[in-house]
């Protein structure tokens, strides 16, 4: 009951045309907009720990567009790779040729675009679950990729998103080994794939997962698909770059 | 007037049928080589180079800007029709004795060529020459040597001769890298329980040690005042500032709260009656 009392004082993600002052409540975050003068605002960012961080923004018009919403989970404690390795809770069993269609849990990162007509700025990013925001290497210590960490919980829709801390992801699984084969973790390169909100709900766009024969060796292969959905696609916080395809070996 | 000025300058000679008029066509020869040259390496540098490797594009830049001179310099000689076959001689000789003299800048020459083919670090990698106190930053190889940016923020230049001799580590070639401390505990305390509060502490305190591989925990030696404990975690490899220096401070703390004790020596001294 708490629990809902605390998720419905939160804020949601959304455009904000701000005129005077305006104040958004995450979860362990807090963000507070001010106006300054007449075409100067101030943005104050407070965390659990008390770190604070402030920056001005001087703006032409008189009030100030922004936008809170989900971005990738890549920018703290700090960008180091593009790569997300989602640890499953519950390992998934598929029998030979068989295919599944799961939902994850995703970790997510909250972006504040600055809008000024149809640009958006990267103003801040933060998470409000830093405890969890840790990093793993997935392979060798030579040659391995690091990535961003997380235990993923399977869920049932696109609904049970935890606003503001993870996003759901569609997982299409196929086996198309000749025996069947368990998957206790995903890594893909999460840059590929764009990110969806409404009110505090995430959904991240789909994967499609290929467990199959290359050679002699048996890999996963994962490609992003985009989904069509009426939901609001969040702008792209950090830079985009390439990401080599990686194959992943199943083990 | 200007013609007859032309031919007059052809009629002086300088020496060995070098007259005046072909040494000033060579000299423009050279002049617009030189321009060419630098065009070139300009239009290189702002088109293609920012596609290449860093240091491949620096050694391309170099290669085409000397690779242009040489050619002007070859059209300059071809053009004066002068007879360069005794200078060639006397250059010979004179080389063996120059080269005997400046052994060492040959060999950085060489090291440098060497260096630049085999790549064994590249430019921005964060390396250390063992035995020799230098940790930092490479800048750059030149032709006869190397620069490192030490991290405290000095610069040193090391011979490409010592340079290609040495053992090098490199800090920035794999993904991850690990941090090592050691700490002892008292003997009346329990190391499971000790290790699992530290484990909790470096989980919760350092964010860029990595979930995993995870942070391994190993009794290293049953010491004379304690029994040593040895940390090994890792983190990704431009972050160890974040990590090796405050590992230790963080693994202190956590045994502190949890009131576990790390023992200084300690030595009992029996005296002996009379």
């Amino acid at each position: 009951m708490s629990d809902k009392n605390s998720e419905s004082s939160l804020s949601n993600y959304g455009i904000y045309t701000i005129s005077e002052n305006l104040e958004f409540t995450l979860p362990n975050v807090e963000i507070k907009i001010e106006k300054m003068g007449e075409h100067v605002f101030s943005y104050v960012r407070k965390d659990a720990e008390e770190n604070i961080l402030k920056k001005i923004i001087p703006i032409k018009s008189s009030d100030l567009t922004i936008e809170l919403c989900p971005i990738r989970p890549l920018n703290h404690p700090a960008r180091r790779t593009s790569h997300v390795y989602l640890d499953f809770e519950s390992p998934i069993f598929l029998s030979e040729g068989s295919a599944a269609t799961v939902f994850v849990s995703c970790p997510i990162e909250i972006g504040v675009f600055l809008v000024h007509g149809k640009h958006k700025d990267s103003l801040d990013c933060f998470t409000c679950d830093p405890a969890h925001s840790r990093f793993c290497l997935y392979g060798s210590p030579e040659s391995g990729t690091l990535c961003k960490y997380t235990k993923s919980e399977i869920v049932e829709s696109y609904e049970d998103s935890t606003p503001f801390h993870n996003g759901i992801l569609k997982i299409n699984i196929k086996n198309e080994l000749d025996h069947g084969f368990t998957i206790s973790k995903i890594v893909f390169p999460i840059s590929e794939n764009s990110l969806y909100y409404k009110n505090s709900k995430t959904i991240i766009d789909s994967l499609t997962a290929t467990l199959k024969k290359k050679l002699a060796l048996e890999i996963i292969d994962i490609d992003a698909n985009s989904i069509q959905i009426d939901w609001t696609r969040s702008p792209t916080y950090e830079a985009i770059e390439s990401v080599r395809h990686m194959d992943m070996g199943v083990d | 007037m200007a013609f007859e000025f032309l031919q007059s300058l052809t009629d002086i000679e300088i020496v060995g049928g070098l007259t005046v008029l072909s040494l000033f066509i060579g000299g423009i020869i050279m002049g617009v080589g030189i321009i060419l040259a630098r065009t070139v390496r300009l239009l290189f540098s702002k088109y293609y180079a920012p596609k290449l490797p860093q240091d491949t594009a620096k050694n391309f830049g170099k290669l085409i800007y000397f690779g242009i001179i040489i050619l002007s310099f070859l059209v300059f000689t071809s053009t004066t029709g002068v007879d360069f076959s005794g200078l060639l001689v006397a250059g010979g000789i004179f080389g063996i004795v120059i080269g005997f003299a400046t052994q060492s800048v040959v060999s950085n020459l060489i090291s440098g060529i060497f260096l630049m083919m085999e790549k064994p670090v590249k430019q921005g990698d964060k390396i250390e020459i063992p035995g020799s106190d230098i940790t930092g930053t490479l800048l750059d190889i030149s032709t006869f040597s190397a620069r490192v940016r030490r991290f405290d923020g000095t610069i040193i230049r090391i011979p490409n001769e010592s340079f290609f001799t040495s053992n090098i580590r490199s800090l920035s070639s794999t993904p991850v890298r690990r941090s090592e401390a050691i700490v002892g505990i008292a003997y009346k305390e329990d190391i499971d329980g000790a290790i699992s509060v530290i484990e909790k502490q470096i989980r919760k305190s350092m964010v860029f040690v990595l979930t995993l591989p995870k942070p391994e925990f190993r009794v290293k030696e049953l010491a004379d005042s304690s029994v040593n404990i040895e940390i090994l975690v890792w983190h990704p490899r431009d972050d160890w500032d974040q990590v090796g220096p405050k590992l230790l401070k963080v693994v202190k703390n956590a045994l502190d709260n949890a009131g576990i004790e790390i023992p200084f020596p300690q030595r009992v001294i029996w005296q002996a009656k009379d």
